[in-house]
């Protein structure tokens, strides 16, 4: 490939392919379902499935058009796994949407009698695995669901997949920083060529104490 | 006796055709693309990942 076609297609995206690259947003499993197989690029020597960059970029854009189109605060962002808690909250602190971090307490959607009982239009998961109540739950009444899907999730209920790595911690942080961004940017929040007010770090789960050592151990 | 199911328009799965019934838990959102087509899902078509596409601009999904 010359030079210049890559050029313009990493100008295309809307972060430079080495930032995708260096979040580790296309790192999939060892595991592929058939859902998954359209946005799977390839596989490396050690297993592992490689994800699209290209129609993850495609879908962040999609998705923070459908997202845009709803009112902020009928849109629910859920996370269950602890590296998504922080991601989710910085999105929804930008976006206005409501974020469920943490356990999700049955009959959130269906039961009425529930203190936390709401009536969202719109679901953001951030594992269809880990938010499986969530997405059952937005199913039972009628919700459409934005999720974040691995190579290994079989997306049942799911009307929009964004296929990106859900376990990484970086790679979290950057796509919800991305569709942060996006959301403001099609709502006319932000210009077209404008970012957000903090950097990708600041969506990022900061590591402490024993998790650190634990990380470091891990790289070694 | 006069039937009234002639007059009643159900809405159709964009994945599947089939109209959905009023008790059948589907959803509807306007297509994520350009917005401009109300996207019907049956609940089978949701649970068996069938895909959905748009007439207008021909996205597709999920």
């Amino acid at each position: 490939m010359s030079e210049s076609k890559e050029k313009s297609e990493s100008s295309e995206l809307l972060v430079p392919l080495e930032t995708y690259l260096a979040a580790g947003v296309r790192i999939g499993t060892h595991i592929k379902t058939k859902v998954m197989e359209k946005f799977i690029y390839g596989v490396r020597p050690d297993g592992l499935y490689v994800i699209n960059v290209k129609l993850l970029d495609k879908r962040i854009r999609v998705a923070a058009k459908l997202i845009a189109r709803y009112e902020p605060n009928t849109v629910v962002a859920v996370s269950a796994r602890q590296y998504g808690y922080q991601p989710v909250r910085a999105f929804c602190s930008f976006t206005g949407a409501i974020p469920i971090t943490g356990r999700f307490i049955p009959g959130t959607f269906t039961n009425p009698s529930l203190p936390s009982y709401m009536e969202p239009s719109l679901l953001i998961a951030s594992d269809p695995r880990a938010d499986e109540q969530a997405i059952d739950e937005a199913a039972e009444v009628g919700i459409p669901v934005i999720a974040l899907c691995d190579t290994d999730n079989f997306c049942e209920y799911v009307d929009l997949i964004i296929p990106v790595n859900n376990k990484g911690r970086r790679s979290l942080a950057l796509v919800y920083w991305l569709l942060a961004r996006q959301v403001l940017r099609e709502r006319g929040e932000l210009g077209p060529d404008e970012d957000l007010p903090v950097p990708v770090e600041h969506f990022e789960t900061k590591i402490v104490g024993g998790m650190a050592e634990l990380a470091s151990r891990q790289r070694r | 006796m006069r039937c009234y199911m002639s007059e009643l328009k159900l809405p159709v799965c964009s994945s599947c055709g089939r109209p959905i019934p009023p008790y059948e838990r589907g959803v509807r959102f306007p297509c994520p693309n350009c917005g401009e087509v109300i996207i019907w899902r049956c609940a089978r078509c949701r649970k068996m990942v069938n895909p959905y596409k748009c007439p207008k601009c021909g996205f597709e999904g999920p």
